[in-house]
């Protein structure tokens, strides 16, 4: 009753107070969300593709952040090594999409469609291209510009029609969009080029001895299975991305532990009389505990919810404003959230409790 | 043992002295003062501001540490408590009222009372019955809701009296009790006062400048410049 009684008293405080927790929990939500999002994104493609093998030239270990080039006699092959049932060369090129006055960076996916592998993980609209004046966009992407199924875009002086719009293919910094390899390779002018070749085996013949094969007799490339090529992917996608969201969580984190010590310190120094009382007519020092970790706990818990309550409308106009922003909120996350700052309420607690042992009791006699 | 069954005083001083040494400037706030309290007894010190009074007060609740004699409570040198000892002693045996009432202003009177209920950690439902209980005693139940702030300083005393008997304090300790008091309020807190140090068999220890109170104490003792300058029945 006195942990909540003596918070209320000062209402202007314990909102302002609340609102900058809050704030600090929607950022930590927010850059979660982000980053959940950008983790799917940055991988569905590659997750999507279920297929035996990625094969790279040597040293690039991902397509994020690797520069690969096979060419024709090498995709051949490939295709002819013992157990290969299907070879799909993929190839990735920066590009620019074009729309009156807007242009927006893609990241340019050729692919054969006939094969079935290479392409966009999901559609949310339309089919995969056939022809070579065909393109799918990402999701993302086409709302940022404003793009429309069946719309004309320009990519490079080509036009062309927009026959798809995908999903999963949203990595933040960048966005997936696809074409015919066909296209694709008459965009760079190099016919037979791939970044890389996505393998299936033969039913019942192993991936082992192709990726011998290609070790051996194709001096400079590398074959990756769907999990290592996968796990060096996030591992990419994090070494760029998670240093930068940790040290905005982290910042978050800190200014939020210190708005709630300031106010339980402020609290206990306005009010060192009533604890001096308290301590004088025989009050345990767990007790006095007890209150400021209740104020604490009370503020983190009001402050989480009403961080949730402002979390989903505030994505949804962000996401409106910028629609790369992919942001995925899991229960999980949000319920780490939550638990981290009950635990920063609780250190905050700490903080302040420290004072409480530096009210005597004449401070009850002055 | 426990102190319903204890021999002797329940307060004990010999020799007591308190030097606080502040800025360099040794001060002697009480200077060889030897008392005794006893059950059913109401013990008044009478002197001016500054007498040390209120230093004795807090020497007696073990709420400071004499710089040199011995205090004894309940039998037992406070020199032999811990700090844990002590809370648990003003906890559950000792009970304070101060001049200014020191309520908590945020608490209703029944919060207030209740909430020293909480130290020695009785249940709930028990610490609600003792406190309507004691506010119907003082007659201050129809009280029980009502914030200090909207209360008179006669109501809030009594509450603080409430407050400090909760624990069924066996030493009373009362510092200016009618202080803030106008006069027929004064009269009927230290008439209160003597009542309980009666009823429920109370050491009762007063510190006050008020003359009028000595006709209500059992003993009277006169301090002055920290020094008991003289006592009478």
């Amino acid at each position: 009753m006195y942990a909540v009684r003596t918070l209320r008293s000062q209402p202007v405080r314990l909102i302002l107070t609340i609102g900058g927790i809050a704030l600090c929990v929607v950022l930590m939500l927010f850059l979660l969300a982000v980053y959940r999002g950008v983790a799917d994104g940055s991988v569905d493609y590659i997750r999507q593709n279920q297929v035996d093998l990625w094969v790279l030239q040597k040293n690039a270990t991902n397509i994020l952040r690797g520069s690969s080039l096979l060419s024709m006699d090498q995709i051949a092959a490939i295709a002819r090594a013992p157990g290969v049932r299907t070879a799909a060369p993929v190839l990735f090129l920066l590009s620019t999409i074009r729309k009156g006055d807007k242009v927006g960076t893609i990241f340019l996916t050729g692919f054969e469609p006939e094969k079935g592998l290479g392409g966009p993980p999901r559609l949310v609209w339309g089919r995969v291209p056939h022809a070579d004046d065909e393109i799918v966009l990402d999701r993302s992407f086409a709302r940022k510009f404003d793009f429309q199924g069946g719309e004309e875009v320009d990519l490079q002086e080509r036009r062309l029609k927009i026959v798809g719009i995908s999903s999963g293919t949203n990595a933040f910094v960048i966005q997936y969009a696809f074409v015919t390899l066909r296209f694709a390779r008459d965009l760079i002018g190099v016919p037979g080029l791939a970044t890389c070749v996505l393998v299936n085996a033969e039913p019942g013949s192993g991936i082992g001895p192709i990726r011998e094969e290609i070790r051996d007799v194709l001096e400079g490339l590398e074959a990756y299975d769907q999990e290592t090529f996968l796990a060096n992917n996030v591992r990419e996608m994090r070494s760029g991305f998670l240093p930068l969201l940790y040290t905005v969580a982290v910042i978050g984190a800190i200014v939020l532990t210190a708005i709630l010590s300031l106010l339980l310190s402020v609290n206990i120094l306005e009010r060192r009389k009533d604890f001096a009382i308290l301590k004088t007519l025989g009050s345990p020092l767990a007790f006095l505990w007890g209150m400021v970790i209740k104020q604490a706990l009370l503020i983190a818990s009001v402050s989480c919810a009403t961080a949730l309550f402002l979390f989903f409308p505030l994505v949804q106009v962000i996401e409106r404003i910028s629609p790369e922003v992919d942001a995925v909120s899991t229960g999980g996350q949000i319920g780490g959230v939550v638990a981290a700052v009950l635990l920063m309420g609780l250190a905050s607690s700490c903080v302040a409790i420290r004072r409480l042992r530096r009210i005597y009791y004449l401070e009850a006699f002055a | 043992m426990n102190g319903l069954d204890a021999p002797g005083p329940v307060a004990r001083l010999e020799k007591v002295t308190k030097i606080f040494d502040g800025s360099g400037h040794p001060t002697a706030a009480v200077r060889d003062v030897s008392l005794e309290a006893g059950r059913g007894e109401m013990v008044l010190l009478l002197g001016p501001s500054g007498s040390g009074k209120t230093t004795l007060l807090t020497l007696i609740a073990g709420l400071t540490k004499p710089t040199s004699g011995c205090i004894s409570l309940f039998g037992k040198n406070v020199e032999e408590y811990t700090a844990a000892g002590l809370q648990s002693l003003r906890a559950d045996r000792i009970g304070f009222v101060f001049q200014t009432f020191l309520l908590i202003d945020s608490l209703t009177a029944a919060e207030n009372v209740e909430i020293v209920l909480r130290f020695n950690g009785r249940r709930r439902a028990e610490r609600a019955e003792r406190t309507r209980t004691l506010l119907g005693e003082l007659g201050i139940g129809h009280l029980a809701r009502r914030f200090p702030r909207a209360m008179s300083q006669g109501e809030k005393q009594r509450v603080a009296i409430a407050r400090a008997i909760a624990n069924d304090a066996e030493l009373l300790i009362a510092d200016e009790p009618t202080g803030s008091l106008e006069t027929r309020q004064a009269v009927d807190i230290i008439a209160l006062l003597h009542a309980l140090s009666k009823v429920r068999n109370a050491a009762v220890i007063v510190a006050s400048h008020d003359l009028r109170l000595r006709e209500f104490a059992d003993r009277t003792l006169r301090l002055q410049d920290g020094m008991m300058v003289s006592g009478c029945s």
